[in-house]
């Protein structure tokens, strides 16, 4: 206080001077440190998107900057906002307090708002060419990446239509092709060359487009559908043609009483859809429903829809009769684990018995061609080899992604691969060196969460269509949330080890040493006595205590 | 001048409540407890029915009902509260902030004995127990005395700056009923005009009050604050005069009965004093040369007055319902370390007596007086009563 006792002082210790000389700083032997920390959500997101980020600008009615953040990471979030089997909220804290956050489905609001307000962006152009054999979501992705980065982009495709899987294979009540078509028609606006209808391998090869381009990326995909290996395997009709054939038009069931052979995605699409075409499918699987590839939520839907299960069978045979179908199926048990760490299936002798249907759908794994590629990009099986992280081959210039490299997997899962070969890709037209794997930030768990401030709240209701009437329409099933229930629910993120300036640290600092005058609040250590209050009262977990050198060890 | 008093016949608590009111308090916050209630009960009624223009708030804890004075004293206002025993020792932190802060705010105190075990009957160690926090100490004996002590508290306190505790004794007084004169506001207001604090917080005018002060400085406010100490003494005396040619009652520091030619004096505090009293006149009709001191005032604690009544006394009695533990009654060691300096030393011994609320009758007082009077020498501590 500005006092001087020689010149008096008043009766009451009333004074203008302040405390700033006080420097308290001088107590303390724990600092705070500010540091945002890995949201388990985002790590668990192929993408890394910036979810805590992404909800804290949802919650505030800020849609614009909300598109802004997820689209340096997602280019389609619209198309993974439906199709996603969002691992992000598998990885959400809140999954252990009340329910997850539902991300996906704020994900594909901000991804359609994003459309709907969508400007033309125009780069500045380097100069440099690129082209994408694939256009399916790792070569969209890689396309819209490099673009953005000014490269002029040429996409090749031997379908007549963008987007491979997207549109061919995963039917359009989970994703109608009109939110593949708007994608593609935003990356022709930008100045994404597609030429369609072009087989690489057979109307151009790699060799060529490596003369004619700064770099290639091959991302074709896995097409191949293994075959079973059984007597009357020619009766059986592949899974993906069957789905290809409904998304170009065909509504007519095989069969009534179809048979579907195969626990992974595209056989759980192939059932729901023939329920939609008026069939009944009875889905054969070799394992239990634990041990079922296919998403969990896909599965259960299908279980919804009325499709039949007969777990642990394997049909050995089919024999055509007179208009139906016979199949000899094995039962089958569980023995010891394999390499993937699942039980294998082993038949159970003497156990055969008769199937009788109108037609069977194999669906039992797809596989990658790579007839096409360089000798050089292969091992001897045939599998194509390149660096995880960038995508980069032994050859020069020539970059592979999606499930060309990975064998089937998820959209997100291509459009992450997509990215990195882009990211690497821009790289290497510019000359500079390749991108390393960046080191992860660690994470927030839950009990570094101040619950305090979070009262438990139910999960938002996602709207759907009526259990009644969606297993007989292709429309749409599940419905997008209206813009105040997307807020509503974003309010429900713990935001972890992500700030959002929610000045909890400024307000409980009883030495005023926090700052907030930038992206993150800042300690003044000249008046921080290293409290802890900031630490505690952090809801997210973004201000954690570090303990400082001690005076001896800093003189030693 | 015309008087519109009136006389009315209520308790020792309601007296209190009377003060307040005539002291047009601007600012109560407390917390119940008994046996203390009554008188913020009877104030919150005055102030929802208009009749005393105040702020009543009403807060979880004693802690925030003396925050909530200070707040509301810093900035000025007139401000009152009631507590009792726990709700007391419950305040002491911010006790010292009023008093360091130099704030003048008045506060009853209903002694009442502290727990474990409880116990809701008197007992002086509640309010003793908080002697060094700067608070002006004043016990009472009768209802009267009660309320006037409420406006002589506020006008001393507003002259010197410092915080004032009005110490009645438990049910003999909060809840005994006996006449009581309410002055005429107009006189009232005469005796105790509104107050302009001279040092006070105001939202255009951003000081800090009571912010850290460095080594340099810090010794010299408690200088200070003993210095208002010392002038209260003055203070006491002088508006206690003015008081008494107002109204026709005058209080000071210590009250004093039979002691011109006393050999045997009994000091006491409280309604002790009114039955000590009583005691002595009876013995004095016996020819007994006893007399009576009661300390009215304990802080700022009446040294001269002390000394001068009770110096070359033969004997004193001093009548504690207190006890510091592994000490003696509080009474009794502030007497005795008063008369260190003098020449002639009567022998003074302390009785504890009546802790808990237990009954001290006039006949116990008496026998006091025999048994001091057989005394040569003192123990450290003469316990009254007890029964074992």
């Amino acid at each position: 206080m500005a006092f001087d006792p020689t010149r008096g002082l008043p009766e009451a210790p009333l004074s203008w001077g302040d405390t700033r000389w006080n420097k308290t700083g001088s107590w303390r032997h724990m600092r705070p440190e500010v540091r945002e920390r890995a949201a388990p959500c985002a790590k668990a997101c192929p993408l890394g998107n910036p979810i805590p980020d992404v909800m804290t600008a949802v919650s505030r009615g800020d849609l614009e900057g909300a598109a802004r953040l997820l689209l340096e990471r997602n280019p389609f979030p619209s198309i993974t906002g439906r199709v996603c089997p969002h691992p992000c909220e598998v990885g959400c804290n809140r999954r252990r307090y009340d329910e997850p956050l539902a991300i996906r489905s704020v994900e594909r609001l901000v991804g359609d708002w994003a459309h709907e307000h969508r400007t033309v962006f125009s780069p500045r152009e380097t100069g440099k060419r690129v082209a994408i054999v694939g256009s399916g979501p790792a070569g969209l992705a890689a396309a819209s990446f490099l673009r953005r980065q000014g490269h002029r982009v040429v996409v090749y495709d031997r379908n007549d239509r963008v987007g491979g899987m997207l549109v061919d294979a995963i039917p359009s009540y989970r994703l109608p092709r009109s939110m593949v078509e708007r994608e593609a028609r935003a990356l022709e606006e930008m100045g994404v060359v597609f030429q369609l209808g072009v087989t690489v391998g057979r109307d151009v090869s790699v060799e060529q487009l490596l003369v004619s381009y700064d770099a290639v990326l091959v991302a074709t995909g896995a097409h191949g559908e293994r075959t079973m290996g059984i007597p009357g395997e020619e009766h059986f009709i592949g899974g993906l043609a069957f789905l290809r054939s409904v998304r170009r038009g065909q509504r007519k069931p095989p069969g009534r009483r179809v048979a579907v052979v195969g626990g992974g995605n595209v056989a759980i699409d192939v059932a729901r859809t023939l329920v939609r075409l008026g069939a009944q499918p009875v889905v054969l699987y070799r394992r239990t429903r634990k041990e079922m590839p296919a998403i969990e939520e896909e599965v259960e839907r299908a279980e919804a829809d009325g499709v039949e299960f007969q777990f642990l069978t394997l049909p050995v045979a089919a024999r055509k009769l007179d208009g139906y179908l016979r199949l000899t199926v094995v039962r089958m048990q569980l023995g010891e684990r394999d390499r993937t760490g699942r039980p294998r299936p082993v038949p159970i002798p003497g156990s055969e018995f008769a199937l009788e249907c109108d037609a069977a759908i194999r669906a039992i794994g797809e596989v990658a061609e790579t007839d096409f590629l360089p000798r050089e990009v292969l091992d001897d099986q045939g599998w194509v080899v390149a660096d995880k992280v960038t995508g980069a081959t032994q050859r020069k210039g020539l970059f592979v992604a999606g499930d060309l490299v990975t064998g089937p997997a998820t959209v997100v899962e291509a459009i992450a691969a997509g990215l990195r070969a882009g990211r690497a890709m821009d790289r290497f037209v510019r000359g500079e060196p390749l991108p390393v794997q960046e080191k992860p930030l660690p994470t927030v768990p839950l009990k570094e969460i101040n619950l305090a401030y979070f009262p438990q709240a139910a999960r938002v209701p996602i709207p759907e269509l009526p259990l009644s009437t969606r297993s007989r329409t292709f429309d749409e099933e599940i419905l997008g949330l209206d813009v105040e229930s997307a807020r509503r629910e974003a309010g429900r993120c713990f935001s972890c080890g992500s700030c959002n300036l929610c000045a909890n640290c400024w307000i409980f600092c009883p030495d005023a040493a926090i700052h907030l005058d930038g992206d993150l609040p800042r300690v003044d250590l000249e008046y921080c006595k290293g409290c802890g209050l900031c630490a505690a009262e952090c809801p997210r977990g973004v201000i954690t205590m570090k303990e400082e050198l001690a005076r001896e060890e800093v003189v030693a | 001048m015309v008087t519109v008093s009136a006389t009315k016949v209520i308790t020792g608590n309601h007296a209190v409540s009377y003060g307040a009111l005539l002291s047009r308090v601007q600012v109560i916050s407390a917390y119940p407890i008994t046996p203390q209630t009554q008188v913020v009960e009877l104030l919150s009624e005055f102030v929802a029915s208009g009749r005393l223009a105040a702020r009543f708030i009403t807060v979880e804890s004693e802690h925030s009902a003396m925050a909530a004075c200070i707040g509301a004293a810093s900035v000025g206002a007139r401000t009152f509260t009631a507590t009792s025993s726990q709700g007391l020792a419950l305040m002491h932190e911010m006790l010292h902030w009023a008093s360091g802060a130099r704030l003048p705010i008045v506060m009853a105190n209903i002694n009442r004995a502290l727990a474990p075990p409880w116990s809701i009957w008197t007992d002086q160690t509640d309010s003793l127990a908080q002697r060094d926090t700067g608070w002006m100490q004043v016990y009472v004996e009768t209802s009267q005395e009660a309320l006037d002590s409420i406006i002589l508290g506020f006008k001393v306190s507003e002259r010197v700056l410092l915080p004032t505790m009005v110490v009645l004794d438990a049910f003999l007084l909060s809840h005994t009923a006996e006449p009581v004169e309410i002055y005429d506001q107009g006189r009232v207001d005469e005796f105790l005009p509104p107050f302009s604090a001279p040092y006070r917080l105001s939202p255009g005018v951003p000081q800090a009050l009571g912010g850290l002060a460095d080594p340099g400085v810090y010794f010299e406010f408690r200088v200070k604050l003993q210095e208002a100490m010392e002038r209260a003494q003055e203070a006491i005396v002088e508006e206690g005069e003015r008081f008494g040619r107002l109204f026709g009652r005058f209080y000071g520091l210590v009250h004093e009965e039979h002691t011109e030619d006393a050999e045997t004096v009994i000091v006491a505090a409280g309604t002790m004093a009114g039955t000590a009293r009583a005691a002595v006149r009876e013995l004095r009709s016996k020819g007994r040369k006893v007399g009576l001191v009661r300390i009215r005032v304990f802080r700022p604690f009446p040294f001269s007055e002390v000394r001068r009544i009770l110096e070359g006394r033969r004997r004193v009695a001093v009548l504690d319902r207190n006890l510091s533990p592994g000490h003696h009654g509080i009474f009794y060691e502030e007497v005795k370390s008063a008369l260190y300096p003098v020449s002639a030393r009567p022998l003074v011994v302390g009785y504890v007596l009546g802790l808990g609320g237990r009954d001290v009758r006039p006949e116990d007082i008496q026998a006091i007086v025999d048994d001091v009077e057989k005394r040569e020498e003192a123990p450290e501590i003469v316990w009254w009563g007890v029964r074992r």
